[in-house]
């Protein structure tokens, strides 16, 4: 084993205590971490969908032809106002007629596609510009009517669902920084103690290997693989133990929010979700070490 | 090898050397003699950088010392073997560890460091305890992990820094022979010690500094009898070189 990592173990077998509090102090760090990354990455998925709701709804006259389907689908796209414009043709319309009456095949089975009309659905950057944006599509020749789906249900209208969920998106992802941001600046200052304690115990050691010829760097590196170990444990710990939590829940989650992809439903995707969690904090995690042992060591320096 | 030339040190008031000059060659054994507070650390601390002088030239193989920088002070250091009067080693690390520390130091491959460790402890005469750890051994033991540790990275020269103070009369003697051994073999000592009875036994070029700052550049072997009284009383610090020729 190379000497450097050695010396680091052997350092951690002299104080496990002192080692098992760094690695607690992490490890809550990283769990809490990990958990409002995912909770970040929920809300926001669950914003999005309510946000891409069609809010508007253009019916379309029965002889339109394809070019003047287009033709208004493009200028809608080109509007800044407008947002996720997309053509519903008569037999998607009954599809989603039938998936609605699924319970009574009945219904789906006494209509054609002819009666269901095509439309250009889409959704508003700021509701506010609903009322301009339908008069100026009623007054295209194609559209037939007009159908505007947040003014619809009185108080629990989509843009209250939207405004609500912006307010908590916003209140978990300031929330969750500040949380970690803490949890963070305890875990670093934890960090320093250790390794500031085990520069104090190593004084001695420091002393005559510097006057051996050791580099600063050399002297440096054992201190360095000690922080980034107990980083990495806290880091994976955390990680883990978040890990097994999701595992536990997420089947609970998807069935309650059925349609609303608040988390990845395959599971394949939601292990990439978690990896990239895990990447990101041992990033996290390497700085947190690097910068802790090194600014214990300049201490350490200035006080000898 | 090595040349100081009018080297002073001051610590605040305290002269602890003042224009010291003299010489050491390749492959000579030296000794640096004199009372306690003479300076013979001093100059050992200066000639491994732990000092930086006030005034003079220490120079080493042509290389004026004082002026490296504190990035060139490890690689410098490297290629000086130092024994302590106090022996400085690791007390948590086994002989062997001890040793091998020095050649991770100077990036020695580890593949390597198992044979020059052997061979060196073999020198020593600690091969049979290599696996111990210094709380293990004796005090003369201990002085030889120390010198096992300076001479495993070949150096070009060795300071000991009264390798034998701590050690009664027949271990001194035994870590004397392995420094003759060793200066035999072609390396540079140079030894600074108190102790009258080795420096006559074992006859080398001695230096002396005398009341802290005193040098002698010709061949002694001598230690100069400590100061009268009244010297001491009159001599308010000041210090002459005193050169014995026998």
């Amino acid at each position: 084993m190379n000497i450097h990592f050695k010396t680091a173990f052997d350092y951690i077998k002299r104080a496990p205590f002192q080692a098992l509090s760094a690695i607690s102090v992490l490890t809550l760090t990283f769990f809490v971490s990990t958990m409002v990354a995912v909770l970040a990455y929920s809300s926001g998925n669950l914003l999005k969908y309510f946000e891409t709701r069609p809010q508007v709804i253009a019916f379309l006259k029965n002889e339109v032809t394809p070019q003047d389907v287009s033709a208004l689908q493009n200028k809608l796209t080109a509007d800044e106002r407008v947002k996720e414009v997309r053509y519903v043709s008569k037999e998607e319309a009954l599809n989603i007629y039938k998936e609605a009456t699924s319970d009574n095949p009945l219904l789906s089975e006494l209509v054609s596609p002819s009666i269901f009309p095509a439309s250009l659905e889409f959704s508003l950057a700021n509701l506010s510009y609903a009322e301009d944006i339908i008069a100026q599509v009623k007054k295209e020749s194609i559209v037939d009517q007009v159908g505007f789906t947040a003014s619809l249900g009185g108080e629990s209208t989509l843009q209250d669902v939207v405004s609500r969920l912006k307010t908590i998106t916003l209140y978990v992802r300031i929330g969750g920084m500040v949380l970690v941001g803490m949890l963070g600046a305890v875990s670093f200052l934890v960090l320093i103690v250790i390794i500031g304690m085990r520069m104090a115990t190593r004084k001695g050691e420091i002393e005559i290997l510097d006057l051996i010829g050791a580099t600063p760097k050399f002297i440096r590196s054992p201190i360095v693989i000690e922080a980034l170990i107990y980083s990495f444990a806290g880091v994976l710990l955390g990680w883990a133990i978040s890990f097994l939590f999701w595992l536990y829940v997420t089947p609970n989650i998807v069935a309650y929010f059925g349609e609303i992809p608040v988390l990845p439903k395959g599971t394949w995707d939601f292990l990439i979700l978690l990896v990239i969690i895990l990447g990101a904090e041992l990033l996290i995690g390497s700085l947190l070490a690097l910068l802790g042992s090194m600014l214990a060591v300049s201490r350490a320096k200035r006080t000898r | 090898m090595i040349q100081f030339k009018k080297v002073s040190k001051s610590f605040g008031t305290i002269k602890a050397l003042e224009e010291v000059s003299f010489e050491v060659g390749k492959g000579e054994f030296v000794y640096i003699t004199g009372p306690s507070g003479a300076g013979k650390t001093t100059l050992l601390k200066l000639i491994l950088r732990e000092y930086q002088p006030d005034s003079g030239e220490i120079v080493l193989e042509g290389v004026d010392i004082t002026k490296l920088s504190d990035e060139q002070i490890p690689e410098y250091r490297q290629k000086i073997g130092v024994v302590f009067q106090d022996f400085k080693v690791l007390p948590e690390r086994t002989v062997r560890e001890n040793v091998e520390v020095s050649l991770a130091v100077i990036g020695v491959a580890q593949e390597a460091w198992s044979a020059r460790v052997g061979q060196v402890l073999k020198l020593v005469g600690l091969a049979e305890r290599a696996d111990l750890f210094p709380n293990q051994l004796s005090g003369g033991e201990i002085q030889r992990v120390s010198l096992a540790r300076a001479l495993v990275v070949n150096p070009k020269i060795i300071l000991a820094d009264e390798p034998t103070g701590n050690l009664d009369w027949e271990t001194a003697d035994s870590m004397m022979e392995l420094f003759e051994k060793i200066n035999k073999e072609g390396k540079t000592i140079i030894m600074a010690t108190h102790n009258k009875v080795i420096v006559d036994k074992f006859k080398k070029r001695v230096i002396k500094l005398k009341g802290g700052k005193n040098v002698g550049k010709e061949k002694v072997h001598e230690l100069e009898k400590e100061p009268k009284k009244e010297e001491n009383e009159k001599g308010e610090g000041k210090m002459k070189v005193k050169v014995e020729e026998v």
